[in-house]
């Protein structure tokens, strides 16, 4: 029986490989690195790195001791994982030699490095690339570029004399779109709102709830609302309402006019609602927050200028990613306008903004509130009778009261007093509802 | 009104803070509140504390009064679910008052009615830790429990588990706090939460409760959580878990799912009386195909099946001897039953250029390859086109050609791979294979024998064809020949515990003159056979033939197939393996923590359990010398362990990566192995990924893993980017022999009956594991450890172990005469609808297609019409269709 032959063929099946793995410690030897799975094609943003990196998702949401159990078999094995990692770095500590490596690499890189655009892969290791200005270079490759990231379009590291890549450039967000984000959350909480209490409610079970406590729409057997638009007479409250939603949350709170989403060329309005979604969703939980709709949101109608067809288009795009083909998880979107009749009744239709909560000018209770509101931190002379601008018929919103509180501070200031009068009020009423009014006085024809 | 900024935070439900915080800014705060109140508010609130002041009045009937309004007061306030009610906000100023008071008070009614509106208040107030809401529920008049609310009974449910803990510790009586998880249970179950009826119960321990609340509406969920939770309990709990859903099964007479526990418990007296307490013949054939499926071997007896001519009926079935035809009408259904050559499976055409080039490498190890690929892609349809085309020619003509294409050993697969495309078709199969018998060429007589033993595997035979063939052949002269016959019998009565089988092979064991290879395979056999068994006997045997071997042998790879043949006796079995395990430790260092890693993995598979996992994943930490071997083990333990479920499987694979990371070559070595056992005919996007990622690897053994992990994990689904994979692989590595046959390989598994088989050892719905299905693959997999000298060497015939797990992944239906039927389903991928509310989609994305049809990993399927009803829930395999009464046609 084969004996022999079997074990020479063996011996020689294995040497090449121990060969390998040997040479591998006495010298670096080069070697062709592996060939990507796919090159050059455009990779969905769910693989990569961060994909394996992401935890399994633990059904039920409900709160019980299946995901209690669950959850906690996750947590054993992650300190499985973090005990053994410590283990091996206690082992065998890698810094020295990366760091003799990243030097090296260093090196190879050069400085300084130009930034280019990738446009086309060629093979494994050669590229089209070119940079802001000039023509396009072909290019090699160097081996230490993870291959599996670039893609065409995305900005790359180039060495400044042969232009070949050397690294890449991963912050793919637009920076108009970072700049949406809301840091530092707003001071306004719900304790500054005066009044308004049905909308408070609506808004929270509408955007809040669902991000904290999804079990509880579970459990009931629905779908929590996917946005709500705030719609009232100016000065209402209702970009206040959305900043109180900002200070209370620990979602991520992006924040844009609709202004903003008009640019310049063509494309690059829907461009910037894709990739402000895009955010959203890479950030979620999350909460968008699109103040001035109408900007936009206008009834579509044949338009005549470009610059009207692509404000339409920035709309349907806005309309794609609200209710699309693409489901958005933990997204909520808050919309605010005061022109809803104007809007186009696709982005209001239900699936898209299912809530839609009305700003009212404040009723006699509510005007008082927010009168208690402003004047909490003024120094009030005792005269003063703010039941009389609570009770009177005028139609005044929020900002017109806050509006007639600051102006009778000025007045006392004017006049170095150091407490707010009456008469200070009475004024400072006048004043504001003439300018309300464009140049009526108040009561002239009454 | 300014919202309290305690209640605004989002839920108003959870207990509020330490109730000094609210005492101690309170009286500020209310000051100032008092001027934010809206008018009703005001009002409810002065009536409230006049409520209180009266409460504390002398007179009763006053008292009562009060107390009688508090009470409406706090049940009709309908709170938003954003904070706390009004009512209760306002009285929680005066809940230290109303405190005080109670203590005072005399017993009466009255106390206990104050003490009810105590135990709601508590609900907002008491501090953490303490139960004042139970404590005062207990106190109270003991009315109904939900009228208070949804939110009330969750929260006392809450206190009682702590208070349970507290007292369990100081072994005080818990009978009142029993009597009220009585009436919260009652509650839950009533309002369709069960999840927090089990849970309390859990809590408690007591879960025999739940089987007088069970009714027909609500056992299937409450089961469903019973089972799900079960996978994550830490043991002797789970097994207590499943107890309940099994005698709840029995009580609504849901029997297939009652046996789908039995089987999972493996308690056979459980399966009995599944069969004894259904009095419905159809239920019990349904049953027999369960069993089937599972490949346990049952024997029925009178009391389960009075008429003899039934049984019989259904001892067939059990036996699988149907398994056959019902794969033969799927593949007749789609319309695969054209032969397929390996050619057709290379599709070499699809390459450019080189790959056709293919002619350095030596044509024998081609031709093996083709062999293989051949038999697997044709398996079980009983016609292919090298083995059995030339029956028109010369007698033996043209099979004889391909037989004799292969070289010395690779005869022996040649001649085997009959037995795989013959597959379950036992009579057709031993007539086929018969013509080898009178070969003069040892290794046909071997590939012959074990030809028999795969024709016959999972099928059971009265007759027992494969035992009278086989038996004369195991004390053969020729080692080749004794291997087939063992390893034939081993694959013929896996799981089968057959005695005959044991006196037959255990002498071979101690016999000192048998080679090293016989010993090998006769171990392997015997934990085939006896597979989680924990068989005494066969275990000493194994145990004294491993302390038999002299240290040159200890060092071979074979020699690693002896602790393996052991570990199997224990698949599954957890503790049972800790008295072998001791006598392990005194065996020759060489192979003392080889053994102990395979052993505590086999005996931990499919268990989930933690602790083993961290154990191997420690012993993966060490970095040794290169002669050690018993980290790959270690790693194949840790994805048998967590194979157990879904989030074990996600886990495992992120610890995988790190291993790969970290690891020497020799735990390198066993990733893809592992990969490819948690993924089994399952292809996922980034298993696969890192597979082809691997299969790139510098190191030939880590790549060759890493190719023969791919066919693994895309095995029988005809995944075409696997297949794609593959193609590019074997351009890639046309040079190289040993990673092209294993690429040749890989590509007949992906291709594995033409797309009709599944290799997953897990079934119905993926909560059972069959035992043998999972020693089929794990015995593959420790061969593969090794594979220069196994595999690529001359035992390349242990990749026939694969035929173990080897199953179609079908639905057929079969009407009331077990014919088949044609009904159209739905299939789509499952919904994990554990703990939702109503009755949610179990499937999404499905399309409609008649039965029988095929169903992919992570499939489901239900019917898409009202006219008949399966007679089992889970529509996998074999399924009964019952016509259905009230079934009207549409007009």
């Amino acid at each position: 029986m084969g004996q022999g032959t079997p074990g020479g063929l063996n011996r020689q099946g294995g040497s090449p490989g121990d060969r390998k793995s040997d040479g591998d410690k006495k010298e670096k030897k080069f070697e062709p690195a592996a060939p990507p799975a796919r090159v050059g094609r455009k990779q969905r943003k769910q693989k990569g790195p961060e994909a394996a990196a992401r935890l399994p998702t633990v059904t039920p949401l409900t709160k019980c001791k299946l995901r209690l159990l669950k959850l906690e078999r996750i947590k054993d094995y992650l300190l499985m994982e973090e005990e053994f990692v410590a283990n091996q770095e206690r082992l065998k500590p890698q810094e020295e030699k990366t760091e003799e490596d990243r030097s090296k690499v260093d090196d190879l890189r050069g400085s300084p490095m130009s930034v280019g655009n990738l446009e086309e892969l060629i093979d494994e290791n050669h590229a089209i690339v070119s940079s802001s200005v000039g023509p396009e270079y072909y290019v090699g490759i160097l081996s230490f570029v993870d291959k599996d990231q670039l893609e065409p379009g995305c900005a790359i590291l180039m060495h400044n004399k042969v232009l070949s890549v050397v690294g890449l450039l991963q912050d793919e967000v637009d920076p108009m779109v970072s700049v949406m984000k809301v840091e530092k959350a707003p001071l306004e909480s719900y304790a500054d709102i005066g009044g308004l209490d049905a909308q408070i409610q609506e808004i929270k079970e509408a955007v809040e709830l669902p991000l904290t406590h999804p079990e509880l729409y579970e459990d009931i057997g629905i779908k929590p609302p996917k946005g709500v638009i705030l719609y009232g007479e100016p000065g209402t409250g209702k970009t206040l309402l959305a900043k109180a939603v900002a200070n209370s949350t620990s979602a991520t709170f992006l924040r844009v006019v609709g202004s903003e989403l008009i640019q310049k060329y063509l494309g690059d309005g829907p461009k910037l609602v894709r990739e402000l979604f895009r955010v959203a969703d890479d950030l979620s939980p999350s909460i968008v927050f699109i103040d001035e709709i109408d900007a936009v949101g206008t009834k579509r109608y044949d338009a005549h200028s470009g610059g009207e067809r692509e404000i339409q288009r920035t709309m349907l795009e806005l309309l794609n990613q609200l209710d699309g083909f693409d489901s958005r998880g933990d997204v909520k979107v808050i919309l605010a306008t005061n022109k809803i009749e104007s809007l186009d009744p696709a982005l209001l239709r239900p699936g898209r903004i299912d809530r839609k909560i009305e700003f009212p000018l404040p009723d006699i209770k509510t005007r008082r509130r927010i009168f208690q509101i402003h004047t909490s931190r003024m120094t009030l002379a005792e005269d003063v009778n703010l039941e009389e601008f609570v009770m009177t018929k005028d139609e005044f919103s929020g900002a017109d009261i806050k509006a007639i509180c600051t102006e009778a501070g000025l007045l006392a200031l004017r006049e170095r007093r150091m407490k707010v009068t009456h008469p200070d009020f009475k004024k400072a009423k006048d004043k504001v509802m003439f300018k309300k009014k464009e140049g009526v006085p108040e009561g002239l024809y009454m | 009104m300014a919202p309290d900024p305690n209640s605004a935070s989002g839920s108003g439900t959870k207990p509020e803070p330490p109730a000094k915080a609210p005492a101690k800014d309170s009286k500020k705060k209310d000051e100032k509140k008092d001027e934010d109140l809206s008018e009703e508010d005001l009002a409810l609130k002065q009536q409230l504390e006049l409520y209180v002041e009266r409460v504390q009045d002398s007179d009763p009937g006053l008292q009562k009064v009060a107390l009688e309004s508090m009470r409406q007061e706090i049940r009709t306030s309908t709170s938003s679910m954003t904070s706390v009610p009004k009512p209760l906000k306002f009285l929680r100023p005066h809940y230290g008052t109303l405190k005080a008071y109670y203590d005072i008070m005399t017993e009466s009614d009255l106390k206990k009615l104050l003490a009810d509106i105590l135990s709601v208040l508590a609900l907002t107030m008491s501090a953490e830790g303490e139960q004042d809401s139970l404590k005062y529920r207990l106190l109270g008049s003991e009315g109904d429990i939900g009228s208070w609310g949804h939110e009330y009974v969750r929260n006392l449910a809450g206190e009682i588990s702590q208070e349970y803990t507290k007292r369990q510790s100081k072994e005080a009586p818990i009978d009142d706090l029993m009597k009220l998880v009585h009436q919260i249970v009652a509650f839950h179950m009533k309002h369709n939460a069960e999840p927090e009826a089990v849970d309390l119960l859990m809590e408690v321990e007591d879960l025999d409760l739940l089987v007088e609340h069970v009714d027909k509406t609500n056992f299937r969920r409450t089961c469903l959580y019973l089972t799900s939770s079960a996978r994550y309990l830490p043991g002797p709990d789970d097994m207590l878990v499943l107890d309940i859903a099994y005698m709840i099964y029995i009580k609504s007479k849901e029997f297939p799912r009652a046996l789908q526990i039995a089987l999972f418990l493996d308690n056979l007296q459980y399966v009995k009386q599944v069969f004894t307490s259904c009095d419905d013949l159809l239920g019990k054939k349904q049953f027999s195909y369960m069993l089937a499926r599972h490949g346990t071997t049952f024997e029925l007896d009178e009391e389960m099946c009075a008429d003899d001519e039934e049984r019989e009926a259904m001892q067939e079935i059990i036996n699988n001897t149907k398994l056959s035809e019902g794969y033969l009408t799927l593949a007749r259904d789609i319309e695969v039953m054209e032969p397929k050559s390996p050619e057709d499976i290379y599709k070499a055409h699809l390459l450019d250029g080189r790959a056709s080039a293919g002619a350095s490498v030596d044509s024998a190890r081609q031709n093996l390859a083709a062999t293989f690929v051949n038999a697997f892609v044709n398996a079980g349809f009983g016609q292919d086109k090298l083995m059995t085309v030339p029956s028109e020619s010369s007698s033996g003509g043209s099979s004889g050609n391909w037989l004799f294409k292969n070289k010395e050993h690779g005869k022996a697969s040649a001649a085997a791979s009959l037995g795989m495309i013959l597959l379950w078709d036992v009579d057709s199969g031993l007539a086929q294979i018969d013509k080898y018998f009178h070969s003069n060429d040892n290794h046909v007589i071997a590939g012959a024998l074990l030809g028999v033993g795969i024709v016959n595997c999972s099928i059971k035979n009265d007759c027992d064809p494969a035992l009278a063939l086989l038996a004369d052949y195991v004390d053969k002269e020729d080692s080749s020949i004794r291997i087939g016959a063992i390893m034939g019998l081993g694959l013929a009565y896996a799981g089968s515990q057959n005695e005959q089988i044991r006196s037959k092979l255990t002498p071979i064991l101690g016999d000192a003159k048998a080679p090293l290879d016989v010993i090998a395979f006769t171990a392997i056999s015997l934990g085939l056979v006896y597979v989680g068994s924990c068989n005494e006997e066969v275990a000493q045997a194994i145990i004294f033939a491993l302390m038999d071997r002299s240290e040159a042998e200890l060092g071979e790879s074979l020699t690693k197939l002896l602790p393996l043949g052991l570990g199997l006796l224990y698949l599954g079995k957890q503790e049972s393996v800790e008295a072998t395990a001791e006598v392990s430790k005194t065996f020759n260092e060489k192979i003392r923590k080889y053994c102990d890693m395979t052993l505590l993995s086999c005996a931990y598979a499919g268990t989930g359990n933690v602790l083993k996992v961290q154990h191997f994943l420690g012993e993966c930490a060490h970095h040794l010398e290169k002669s050690e071997t018993y980290q790959g083990p270690a790693v194949l333990g840790i994805a048998m362990v967590a194979m157990a479920e879904e989030l074990g499987v996600e886990m495992a694979l992120r610890s995988l990566e790190h291993l790969l990371q970290y690891g020497e070559q020799n735990i390198r070595r066993a990733v893809p192995l592992a990969l490819g056992l948690l993924c089994i005919s399952n292809p996922k996007v980034n298993v696969m990924d890192t597979l082809s990622r691997l299969s790139h690897d510098a190191d030939t053994d880590v790549a060759m893993a890493a190719v023969i992990s791919l066919g693994l994990i895309g095995a029988g689904t005809n995944n075409a980017r696997i297949a794609g994979m593959l193609r590019n692989l074997s351009s890639y590595y046309y040079k190289e022999a040993s990673l092209l046959f294993c690429v040749r390989i890989a590509q007949g598994l992906v291709h594995m009956g033409k797309g009709l088989l599944t290799l997953a050892p897990y079934h119905s719905e993926r909560f059972l594991l069959s035992p043998t299905a999972l020693a089929g693959i794990v015995t593959l997999l420790h061969t593969c450890l090794d594979m220069k000298n196994i595999i690529l060497g001359k035992y390349h015939y242990v990749l026939y172990f694969l035929v173990l797990a080897m199953q179609p992944r079908m639905l057929l239906t079969v009407d009331e005469n077990l014919k088949p039927l044609s009904v159209p389903v739905r299939v789509g991928q499952a919904v994990d609808v554990v703990g939702q509310a109503g009755r949610p989609k179990t499937i999404t994305g499905f399309q409609t297609h008649s039965t029988p049809v095929l169903l992919a990993a992570g499939d489901r399927a239900e019917l898409a019409t009202e006219k008949y009803i399966p007679v089992s829930p889970i529509l996998e395999g074999f399924v009964i269709l019952k016509e259905n009464p009230d079934y009207r046609e549409d007009v």
